[in-house]
């Protein structure tokens, strides 16, 4: 018990640092919100600015910080509570005091759940503390023992680690999609710009084309820029001023990364237009080798007349511009233009490049097609600030990617290496994802599925997935309750559940640490991991192990406690307290996708499975809509309102895909991991229709969900399951479906649908084409075995080897999830 | 078969000698011809290196199983036996002198690569022989100055992996000499004095240029074939600019040698470059001869790992101790701060306010300042974040005026600040802080006293350079005018170059001196001449000269007038080329039926066609990561009609 005391004090503390950091986050907050949602501009109040934040984006919120908070005090309870290190109470943010205050306020006020209150408050805490120690025992006391194993410096190293981090910077930053809604999410400084786009792709699921990328508009100057996907989110939007109008947006830039799609056009743009259409692909490559892959980074040669803003006057003036790799310089009139007479105009070290509108009306520009260089953190215009005008569009483009190139050299490359595999994983996923997904009817779903997918995937790499994924399946119905105010009623059960669940989540611990590593390492691999899985967790399904899947479940649980936090105090705390100290290592790992890896880490899950069953049987999939505290859910599924519906989808961005399985549970028993993925999938169909409105990534599900629906496929399923053991991999779905008897051809066809980047075009997709797209899908995962099927991506996915035993599986979770329907 | 008589001399008895006389027959090989003559010559010494020179053909008969009449060889032949290694001087990149045994048979493509086996020179295939310009003036001081490092002593290895013994291959290790200069050829140079940059032959025009083209030995005959004599000196230079797979950790020489071809490049112009970009090529020699002066040993310590073990230490000491805190344990692990009275001037418009003293505390990337030392416990007057900011010296060390001017980005623009300090010591601490911070880095940082030494060390540059004097006057001391072209000797005063180097040194300052030299280099090979070898040429169906730039991925027709590029033609584009060696014309065809021909006016057409087929090659490495050198595929691409 001594113990549990030094560990709930020392989390309180934390939480006190971590709010403290929540109140600086806010300044960043404003703005976005404020553009957002239309406010009077003169919105100075936390509360009030929070209260017009959309439940949505609310509960997102909470859940990001709870999973944060819950983070950060498990490490420091677990690493430090020996040490007796009392949270650091850094006083690198002033600030906090005024800031944090409201903070909590406004969480209250908007019917957040009280968790990130809890810090602050002694309500939330003392709930959150008193379920804490329950959980974090279990998780804790292993790692603890563990880590007292370990030498002694180990300890410190991590001590130090999680004091450094307890400084860690962390915004919440609200995010601008094309369509006009917005998702709320929370970045700390140690990410970049290429994890929170992981971390976009998963709330979106969109079709993770190398295109996409997180842009700032600074409306005061017309200014937009695309981050790199190497930058830190955090350092750029920090320079912002307090009542800056800026915004953050995920849009497909097409001139992210065309260079490496035709360098051609940029290194041999002298050529006449025809030779360079008919390039051939190896030459593109030869480009491309030679300009990034020597040991210096070459800079498209560029030379052109461009029009100069004048300091301080609206005359604009011609001058020959060069560009060279130390700079951009101009020759001064009856000056030759060779190197030595050539005067610097600017040299990149301290200024970006960013794309300008309508300067024609607002300056006078000779035309639109301008570009600016400024230091990052001006922010009004300036005399520093540089205004070049060029003649067309292309010259624009031309001009900006030959400065990035300049500025960001091999990195830019080395980027776009890392989108370009990002890509064709996701696309293998994406299959997987949206047979996942169909199953969960609702359409918050959806988004959880996806998480799951990938969660899954994570678990199987790792040694014990197997177990995992079965707890998964048990889990995944009790989330269901997203909607918060239906699932509450719910809700009160599931305590005395996790209680019970308690003992399984031993076993989550060790998945805890898994699961991380996957996401990261995933992307590649991840299909891989699937089929790897499957094979090892049919033995513990039969086993009777649906305790075990913890892991999934956990992740769900955390977010429903906040919300439930009125009614269930004691839950959330527990998630919370078993969350904490996993996600943080993750992120600071630097993984990509860190909202899986909290996810993932959430060993508390085991508490929410309790509970699940218990509603399952109830309400079938009850989803715990905030469980997906990335904020997926809200973002995805603003209207969790059926909950009863859409058990699974919520939360589980990260674990939800385990609430899917719920349902299956009882095919679960008969087997391999995979098979849980596939009912929830199957199941769920309606969802189709949620993501029409959330988003890309939304339709591959659709299809799948159309596959579920059908209760053919499952017959399919089992036939290919047998044969296909190992799986296949993930190819696009076409492949897989040639594997795999007939049933899989129609996948294919789906498969493509995801591909195309336009999320519009996506969802219309999703509702022609879903019935094709589900069976495929399942008939894949059938296959795979527990692989699941890698429908229209590209990698390959996996699969894994369900056995023979697959058939019989999948065929019992179409039994459940007729009788699922049925209930319905 | 009738007998004959052939005569054959002995280089080793001398020139006078009087040849030896052989009795042969037309078909007897070539072996048995020299084991005659040994022999007859009744010397007992190791003839194995030695070979028949045919001196009226200019021809090595190295074939020892073929026949005289295959050799075509009768009875009016003088042949000369001789060794086929011979003391060659070898000139650097660097300016220095080596003495070594080269081969003078066979390729001289075969003789450089035995010769960078030896100097322990990875991808020998870059490299080639270049004869000297001849140095019509001054024969004196050529005299006086040259010092010639000798090898000849260093035996050859025929084994391809040197083995490396005591961080250098161990046919270098025998003597405490040669150690030296291993040790020389591996480190960069000191600076040259200026007066050597001025005295260098400068190519003032691609014509000049195109002229050191022609220059290149063939490297398909043999250098006797070519009339190098024993101790004759030839340049060593790296001719195809593609280096493939730089490794520090192999490539010691290499890089050291390629640098010191890439300054030398950049002091004289070879390559041009902006003035600005100049300057950081300045500011990279400096930070890299100070450091390869200083000692050359392994660099990157890592730094952050120190700073982790450090930190653990202290963390690990207060465990042991009674209860502490993690606040003690925080405040234990705060970072150093900086506390001084200073004088602040904010340039303002319409403002005639000078400096203001005030009580200046940095701590970790912020500036603070308060009414006095006595306040700075309350709240500051100003605090002042640098992170990002520019930091830019305003120092005569004469005139003691210390100020160091920041200008830091803020929403609405750039504010600008400058700082006064009393002393050297007080600007050096405060301004390597301000640098520190402007990157983000706090006090705490391990580079932070290498930051101030740097600072110390360029305070005394400025104090020499003052001085007017070049000559060196302490061991950090730099002449501005060794660092750059001589074009800003004339522009630009030592005192005017010095700040405008060590501003541009500020961004550099932080590199390893290993860093610092890929960073010269890739500088270099990013400007936008650079690896372009230019050759004159008279297009078929033209009537003027034309250049032709020769680049590692194309070749560019360039106005000889104007100096424009007038067309590019890319190598992967090429379908063949040909040599028609009568008219000494290059004919070449590339996809979509673009046919060109031109003959050579400065450079032998075998340059041309060498430099073309020598690309090629070197394009067709980097598929393999192999180690080992397609020989014959390079003699294919570059031999012409001789190696067929």
């Amino acid at each position: 018990m001594d113990d549990i005391d030094a560990m709930f004090s020392e989390m309180l503390g934390e939480m006190d640092l971590l709010t403290q950091s929540l109140g600086v986050e806010e300044e960043v907050t404003f703005p976005s919100l404020l553009g957002e949602v239309n406010l009077s501009p003169g919105f100075m109040d936390m509360n009030a600015s929070l209260n017009d934040l959309d439940d949505s984006d609310l509960d997102v919120l909470m859940a990001d910080l709870m999973a944060d908070l819950n983070a950060t005090e498990e490490k420091l309870a677990a690493d430090i509570k020996n040490l007796e290190v009392p949270p650091p109470p850094s006083a690198s943010q002033p600030p906090p005091p005024a800031s944090i205050p409201p903070a909590p306020q406004g969480l209250n006020m908007g019917d957040l759940p009280p968790p990130p209150p809890s810090p602050q408050s002694d309500c939330s805490t003392p709930s959150s503390s008193s379920q804490s120690p329950r959980p974090p025992p279990q998780t804790a006391k292993p790692s603890m023992e563990e880590i007292e194993a370990h030498i002694k410096a180990d300890k410190i190293k991590m001590a130090l680690e999680k004091l450094k981090e307890a400084k860690v910077k962390k915004l919440v930053v609200k995010v601008l999609m094309n369509d006009g809604s917005s998702k709320t999410m929370m970045v700390d400084e140690r990410q970049n710009v290429r994890d929170v786009l992981d971390n976009l792709f998963e709330k979106t699921h969109c079709d993770c084309s190398v295109d996409w990328s997180v842009e700032e508009t600074n409306p005061d100057l017309n200014l937009e820029r695309g981050f790199e996907d190497h930058e830190n989110l955090v350092e750029p939007l920090s320079a912002w001023t307090r009542d800056s109008e800026n915004k953050v947006h995920f849009e497909k830039r097409a001139d992210k990364y065309e260079v490496f799609k035709n360098p051609q056009n940029f290194y041999l743009w002298k050529k006449d237009k025809q030779t360079l259409k008919d390039m051939k692909d190896r030459d593109k490559e030869l480009l491309i080798e030679e300009n990034f892959c020597g040991t210096s980074i070459i800079v498209p040669d560029l030379e052109e007349a461009l029009y100069l803003r004048e300091d301080g006057k609206k005359s604009w003036k011609q001058k020959l511009f060069l560009l060279r790799a130390s700079g951009i310089y101009y020759a001064p009139k009856g000056k030759s233009k060779t190197s030595r007479d050539l005067v610097c105009f600017v040299q990149f070290d301290n200024v970006n490049v960013y794309y300008a509108k309508d300067l024609k009306t607002k300056y006078k520009a000779p035309t639109d097609h301008c570009f600016v260089l400024k230091h990052p953190q001006i922010q009004k215009d300036s005399q520093y600030i540089k205004y070049l005008c060029c003649d067309d569009p292309w010259t624009l483009t031309l001009w900006v990617t030959g400065i990035r190139i300049a500025k960001y050299g091999a990195a830019l490359y080395d980027n776009y290496k890392t989108a370009v595999k990002k890509t064709s994983v996701a696309s293998a996923w994406a299959n997987r994802i949206t047979s996942s997904s169909s199953s969960s009817s609702p359409a918050p779903s959806p988004s959880i599925k996806v998480k799951h997918a990938s969660q899954a995937n994570g678990h199987a790499a790792e040694p014990q997935p197997g177990p995992v994924l079965q707890d998964m399946g048990m889990a995944a119905p009790p989330p269901p309750p997203p909607p918060p105010p239906a699932s509450f009623g719910s809700f009160p059960p599931p305590p005395p559940l996790q209680n019970d669940s308690l003992p399984p989540p031993p076993p989550l611990p060790t998945g805890f640490l898994p699961p991380p590593p996957p996401l990261p390492t995933g992307f590649l691999p991840p299909p891989p991991p699937l089929q790897t899985k499957p094979l090892p967790h049919p033995p513990p399904l039969k086993t009777g192990s649906f305790p075990p899947p913890p892991p999934l479940q956990t992740k769900p649980l955390p977010h429903p406690p906040p919300l439930k936090n009125g009614s269930f105090p004691p839950p959330p705390p527990l998630q919370t307290s078993s969350f904490p100290p996993p996600p943080p290592p993750l992120q600071p790992s630097s993984l990509p996708p860190p909202p899986l890896l909290k996810t993932s880490s959430f060993p508390p899950p085991p508490p929410m499975l309790n509970r699940l069953r218990p509603t399952v049987p109830s309400k079938g999939r009850a989803t715990p809509p905030r469980a997906a505290p990335p904020g997926h859910l809200p973002s995805t599924f603003p209207p969790p309102p059926p909950p009863d519906s859409l058990p699974p989808p919520p939360r589980d961005e990260a674990t939800e895909a385990p609430p899917d399985f719920m349902p299956p549970p009882p095919p679960m028993t008969l087997g391999a991991a995979s098979p849980p993925l596939r009912p929830p999938a199957v199941a769920p169909p309606p969802r189709a229709s949620f993501r029409g409105g959330s988003r890309k990534k939304s339709l591959p599900p659709p299809s799948l969900d159309p596959g579920s629906l059908l209760p053919p496929p499952p017959p399919i399923n089992i036939s290919s399951g047998g044969g296909g053991g190992g799986g296949g991999g993930g190819g696009g779905g076409g492949g897989g479906g040639g594997g795999i008897p007939p049933p899989p051809p129609p996948p294919p066809p789906p498969p493509p649908p995801p591909g195309p980047s336009v999320v519009r075009s996506t969802p219309s997709m999703r509702k022609t084409a879903p019935p094709p797209p589900r069976r495929t899908t399942p008939v894949q995962a059938a296959a795979g075995g527990g692989g699941g099927g890698g429908g229209g991506g590209g990698g390959g996915g996996g699969g894994g080897g369900g056995g023979g035993e697959g058939g019989d599986f999948m065929s019992e979770l179409m039994k459940a999830m007729n009788k699922k329907r049925g209930g319905d | 078969m009738a007998s004959w008589d052939l005569s054959v001399s002995v280089e080793d008895l001398g020139p006078e000698a009087s040849p030896f006389t052989v009795s042969v027959t037309s078909d007897l090989h070539l072996g048995g011809v020299i084991l005659k003559l040994v022999e007859k010559t009744e010397i007992q010494q190791d003839w194995s290196d030695h070979a028949l020179w045919w001196a009226q053909k200019q021809q090595w008969l190295l074939k020892t199983s073929w026949t005289l009449e295959k050799f075509g060889v009768h009875a009016d032949a003088s042949l000369v036996f001789m060794t086929q290694h011979k003391p060659l001087r070898l000139g650097m990149p660097g300016g220095s002198t080596l003495r070594l045994q080269a081969r003078f048979s066979g390729p001289v493509f075969r003789t450089v690569l035995g010769i960078c086996r030896m100097l322990n020179l990875r991808h020998p295939e870059e490299l080639a022989l270049l004869r000297p310009l001849e140095e019509k003036k001054k024969k004196k001081d050529r005299d006086s100055v040259e010092e010639v490092y000798d090898l000849t002593a260093v035996p050859h290895t025929s084994v391809s992996q040197a083995c490396l013994y005591n961080g250098m291959p161990a046919h270098f290790a025998d003597s405490p000499e040669t150690e030296a200069v291993y040790r020389m050829l591996s480190v960069p140079q000191p600076a040259p004095p200026p007066e050597l940059i001025t005295k260098q032959y400068r190519a003032a025009s691609v014509v000049d240029k195109a002229h050191i083209n022609s220059r290149w030995l063939d490297s398909s005959r043999s250098l006797l074939q070519q009339g190098v004599q024993e101790n004759d000196l030839l340049w060593l230079r790296f001719k195809y600019s593609t280096f493939h797979d730089l490794e520090p950790k192999y490539d010691a020489v290499r890089l050291a040698q390629l640098y010191e071809q890439a300054r030398w490049a950049i002091l004289l112009e070879d390559v041009d470059c902006t003035e600005e970009e100049m300057m950081l090529f300045g500011a990279l020699q400096y930070h890299i001869s100070k450091h390869s002066l200083a000692e050359p040993q392994t660099m990157s310590t890592n730094t952050a790992m120190d700073d982790l073990e450090t930190a653990l230490l202290s963390l690990e000491v207060k465990m042991d101790g009674d209860g502490s805190t993690a606040n003690d344990l925080l405040d234990n692990m705060a970072a150093p701060e900086l506390g001084d009275y200073l004088k602040i001037f904010r340039p303002k418009r319409l403002t005639l306010k000078g400096y203001k003293q005030y009580w200046f505390k940095f701590q970790d990337t912020c500036i603070s300042y308060f009414k006095s030392q006595e306040d700075s416990a309350g709240e500051p007057i100003q605090q002042i974040h640098l992170k990002g900011c520019e930091v830019a010296p305003d120092v005569n060390v004469g005139g003691q005026k210390f100020l160091i001017r920041l200008l830091i980005p803020a929403p609405e623009g750039m504010i600008e600040v400058y700082l006064r300090c009393e002393n050297e010591e007080q600007y050096a601490r405060w301004m390597a802080a301000c640098r520190l911070a402007s990157r983000g880095q706090s006090l705490a940082d391990s580079s932070f006293q290498s930051e101030i030494q740097s600072i110390r060390s360029v305070l005394a540059m400025q104090k020499t350079s003052g001085n007017g004097s070049a000559s060196a006057t302490g061991d950090d001391a730099i002449n501005a005018y060794s660092l750059v072209s001589p074009r800003y000797h004339k522009k630009y005063k030592a005192k005017q170059l010095t700040p405008r180097i060590l501003e541009a040194y500020q961004n550099v300052a932080q590199l390893s001196w290993t860093e610092a030299l890929l960073r010269f280099l890739q500088i270099w090979q990013a400007l936008p001449d650079f690896g372009i070898s230019y050759v004159v040429v008279r297009f078929k169906g033209s009537r003027k000269d034309e250049v032709l730039g020769i680049a590692p991925n194309r070749l560019i027709r360039i106005d000889l007038g104007v100096g424009d590029v007038v067309k590019t033609w890319r190598y992967n584009n090429m379908r063949q080329w040909n040599v028609n060696w009568d008219i000494r014309q290059l004919a070449i065809e590339f996809d979509g039926n673009v046919n060109i021909a031109f003959s050579c006016v400065t450079a032998d057409c075998k340059i041309v066609h060498e430099f073309i087929g020598g690309y090629i090659f070197m394009s067709t490495r980097s598929r393999e990561k192999s180690d080992t050198l397609n020989e014959e595929l390079f003699h294919k691409l570059t031999g012409g009609h001789e190696a067929l």
